[in-house]
């Protein structure tokens, strides 16, 4: 069927509600493929196979990642006429105990995360409220979702729908208000209306540069020609970010009814989204959303019965980091190598086959549905002065809580570490967290208190970038971590401009040189020079922020650089060549552990005698370091 | 060309891409190509071309259909490509050989992919690497004799609050430690020896 009305959408609506709110006992198991990784698939088998065992009356079903990746699995169970409770580190044992517990009618009181008292309906504007939050068999500690410290501070608005519902059902979407805003837009709203409200929002690109996206839109509506294009870019090539993958396995429709709306506001008729191949599973889940779009008349010819046309197709990457990068990911949709070439004209005048093209973040698409249904001021009133509303940050590393966490942007980098990510795992000390990928750079202790926005980061010599956040301990070695990044732009180089390809190569080598203690006087200032030379120089953003991480660790950790190249030391004892394992006779109790786990026989010793390394053997792999319970191995 | 206008100056004969093409006619090309190694293979690579063949810039589709399907690109595929895109060969092998997704020589059974992305790496993923190169005795971009397993790194599964974390064919591992990396090969082993 396709839907010319809003009746219809409401009849949609209804149906999907009902799915989401069987008004049974509904158990949700979060399967993206950081759950499918924690083991979320073998999770939902157990509760499938013991519900059918139980002949019990419950609905199962899959959704997205609701964001906290570090407790998954995650299963959420729905007592009906009470309340919504969430259970962490589930296992199949867990899971039978879980269902044997519901279909004896109990509350499972084990695993428990959270309660969730009350869902947003963000589109709408409206909370759906749990009958009974606190029915008496739930213990009195359970703690409210938007209590704990992971979620308290966080706005879901990209996210609105991840967790709450099944990502292979448009239902669900438009039951939580999905495709109204669209419905608005087509019917009621010129295109430069809907670019005014885009603009008025104060919405900036989440793909890196932090570009206007309402500007943008109205260059390429101004720009001349009747056929136009407009790609999502779904590329994520940030190694350390999935926030886009979050988004298109949870909630796929948002980007879709966003790309919709820009299409319509810009005057496109065709649509591509380039994701990257590593993500098969959002693919698969895209490909799903789309052909249920197009069958109830939201993408294709005439949709919603006006004169609109909009049609999606997928193109999957072939693992270039340089094709997020917007021309070369125009290079590689005409089916070329993924170059980039100079701008301007810039895609927004001369994009896919030269003909004027939007191209957009997946997070920022998924922002345009809400700015279009609650309107630019609610929108701005999220935020900081220059940087509106919220954006998506994947906060992984050594941190206690890892996952996706959406903010207003401004708040400060000490609230998101220690706050939400709950301070530093193993209680060892922070040294640096890194933003913005390989085009970012580390920030020290001493500014954690900088709000993060475009240009507060910017300031410091890292950028907002995608939204990768890796937070690093005293264990990390600063210079390990520029070689580190290097390593990854030398080989995704695409080659074409000097600069880049040979000036990514020599920091390369003078890093490994450095690493590898054979560093001499006045290799920091030469680094410093090339990495100068390389920003100036390069053709694309790539090469332009490749010295970055070069350049922020060295202002930062300047010491660590000079302890490498003088000292010969690593102060983190992370750098192979400058480290030693050694046995501390006296703490060594002979058991045996470090022998047997050694990968090369390095390590000889008879039982409840003395260890020894040896050290011509030895690959410091440091496997014996961290078995061993008596400390009684170092290393220097 | 236009017969009449042109004054042979020459100067498309040098830019033409694919003058140094050897140029059959098309009865004959399809002769000239390098024989698949099985019979089937012809016609599931025309079904794959047919499939996108009306669509712009739909050589990186097929191409990665075809990796998909063989787990490598092999060559007669390649010439057949051609042909049938009217694109030369060169320029299809300049694209192959540009994407980390393509291999130009056959892969083993099971493509295992290492994270190396950043998350992954401050969470310790060289050293399930490592382990990984040792268990199977092969550096990674290689394949271990036996043609089972493949080992490669790649920057980012987007898996990374898992870190580190590896992916075995379409499966996906976190939280690895380098203890555990010998059971899960071990468990592909199994499988595949039943
Ligand atoms: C080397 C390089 C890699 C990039 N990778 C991505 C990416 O993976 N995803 C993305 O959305 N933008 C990426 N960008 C930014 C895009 O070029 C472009 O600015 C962005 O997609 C525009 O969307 P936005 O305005 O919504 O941010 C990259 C840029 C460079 C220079
Ligand atoms: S960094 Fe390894 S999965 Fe992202």
């Amino acid at each position: 069927m396709k839907l010319t009305s809003l009746e219809q959408l409401q009849k949609i609506k209804e149906k999907g509600l009902q799915q989401t709110y069987p008004g049974k006992i509904k158990i949700m198991v979060g399967m993206a493929t950081c759950g499918i990784s924690a083991g979320a698939d073998k999770v939902y088998k157990a509760l499938e196979d013991k519900i059918a065992a139980l002949k019990m009356d419950a609905v199962l079903e899959m959704t997205g990642c609701i964001g906290f990746c570090q407790q998954e699995p995650l299963v959420d169970v729905v007592y009906p006429k009470k309340v919504r409770v969430s259970y962490a580190t589930m296992t199949p044992a867990k899971a039978e105990a879980l269902v044997e517990a519901l279909n004896a009618g109990e509350f499972f009181g084990e695993n428990v995360l959270c309660r969730i008292d009350q869902e947003e309906f963000l589109v709408e504007g409206t909370k759906k409220t749990y009958a009974n939050p606190h029915p008496p068999e739930l213990p009195g500690d359970v703690p409210k979702y938007e209590e704990l410290p992971f979620f308290k501070k966080q706005v879901k608005i990209a996210l609105r729908n991840c967790g709450y519902i099944h990502p292979e059902r448009i239902e669900e979407y438009i039951g939580r208000g999905g495709y109204t805003a669209l419905h608005q837009v087509l019917t009621g709203m010129q295109p430069e209306e809907v670019i005014a409200q885009v603009k008025d929002s104060g919405l900036r690109g989440r793909g890196g540069a932090g570009f206007p996206t309402g500007v943008k839109w109205e260059f390429c509506r101004k720009a001349a020609g009747d056929l136009k294009y407009i790609i999502c870019n779904a590329d994520e090539g940030d190694p350390g970010a999935f926030m886009d993958r979050g988004i298109l396995e949870g909630d796929p429709h948002a980007v879709i009814e966003g790309m919709a709306i820009g299409a319509y506001a810009i005057g496109a008729s065709q649509g591509y989204v380039y994701c990257r191949a590593e993500y098969p599973l959002a693919i698969h889940r895209l490909q799903i959303a789309i052909k249920q779009a197009e069958d109830l008349g939201l993408l294709g010819d005439n949709i919603f019965g006006t004169p609109f046309s909009f049609k999606l197709k997928i193109r999957k990457g072939a693992g270039a980091f340089v094709c997020g990068e917007e021309t070369s990911l125009i290079a590689s949709i005409e089916g070329k190598v993924g170059e980039p070439r100079p701008r301007p004209p810039f895609p927004a005048q001369s994009g896919l086959w030269g003909r004027p093209t939007i191209i957009n973040n997946v997070k920022t698409w998924s922002h345009i549905a809400p700015i279009m249904a609650r309107g630019a001021e609610w929108y701005a009133g999220f935020g900081s002065e220059t940087s509106k509303g919220t954006t998506v940050f994947a906060l992984v590393g050594k941190v206690n809580n890892t996952g996706l966490v959406e903010i207003p942007l401004g708040i400060t980098l000490r609230e998101m570490i220690y706050e939400i990510g709950g301070g530093i795992a193993g209680g060892r000390a922070f040294k640096a967290v890194q933003t913005g990928g390989p085009s970012g750079g580390c920030i020290p202790e001493e500014f954690l208190d900088t709000p993060m926005d475009y240009e507060s980061l910017g300031a410091l010599g890292s950028i907002m970038g995608s939204g990768g956040m890796i937070v690093m301990d005293e264990r990390d070695c600063m210079v390990d971590v520029a070689k580190y990044f290097i390593d990854f732009t030398k080989d995704e180089s695409c080659g074409k401009c000097t600069p880049c390809r040979e000036g990514t190569l020599r920091l390369m080598e003078m890093l490994e040189e450095v690493t590898a203690g054979r560093g001499q006087e006045g290799d920091i200032e030469k680094l410093e020079k090339l990495s100068r030379v390389i920003k100036k120089m390069s053709l694309c953003g790539l090469g332009q922020t490749a010295p970055n991480p070069v350049l922020s660790t060295i202002k930062y950790f300047r010491d660590e650089y000079e302890a490498h190249i003088w000292a010969k030391k690593c102060p983190a004892h992370v750098c192979k060549e400058l480290i030693t394992y050694r046995v501390v006779p006296d703490n060594c109790i002979g058991c045996q552990l470090c022998r047997l786990k050694c990968p090369v026989e390095a390590i000889t010793g008879a039982k409840k005698v003395v260890h020894e390394i040896l050290q011509e053997k030895c690959i410091k792999c440091g496997t014996c370091y961290e078995k061993c319970k008596f400390d009684a191995i170092v290393v220097e | 060309m236009d017969k009449d206008k042109c004054t042979g100056c020459g100067v498309c004969a040098e830019a033409c891409p694919i003058r140094y093409e050897v140029q059959l006619p098309p009865e004959e090309e399809a002769k000239a190509r390098s024989a698949y190694a099985q019979a089937t293979d012809e016609a599931v690579v025309a079904e794959i071309i047919d499939l996108y063949r009306d669509e712009p810039g739909n050589l990186l589709p097929i191409l990665l259909d075809i990796n998909s399907h063989f787990r490598w690109l092999p060559r007669p595929a390649l010439e057949h490509l051609s042909q049938e895109l009217q694109t030369p060969l060169s320029e299809i092998l300049r694209v192959a050989s540009f994407y980390n997704a393509f291999s130009l020589v056959p892969r083993g059974q099971h493509i295992i992919n290492v994270c190396l992305g950043t998350g992954c790496f401050v969470k310790g993923s060289p050293r399930i690497l490592a382990e990984l190169e040792r268990k199977l005795g092969v550096k990674h971009g290689e394949t271990t004799e036996d043609m089972l397993f493949t080992l490669e790194v790649v920057r980012c599964i987007g898996c990374c609050a898992l870190a580190p974390a590896m992916r075995v064919g379409d499966d996906t591992f976190g939280r690895l430690t380098p203890g555990q990396v010998g059971k899960i090969i071990d468990s592909y082993t199994k499988t595949a020896n039943l």
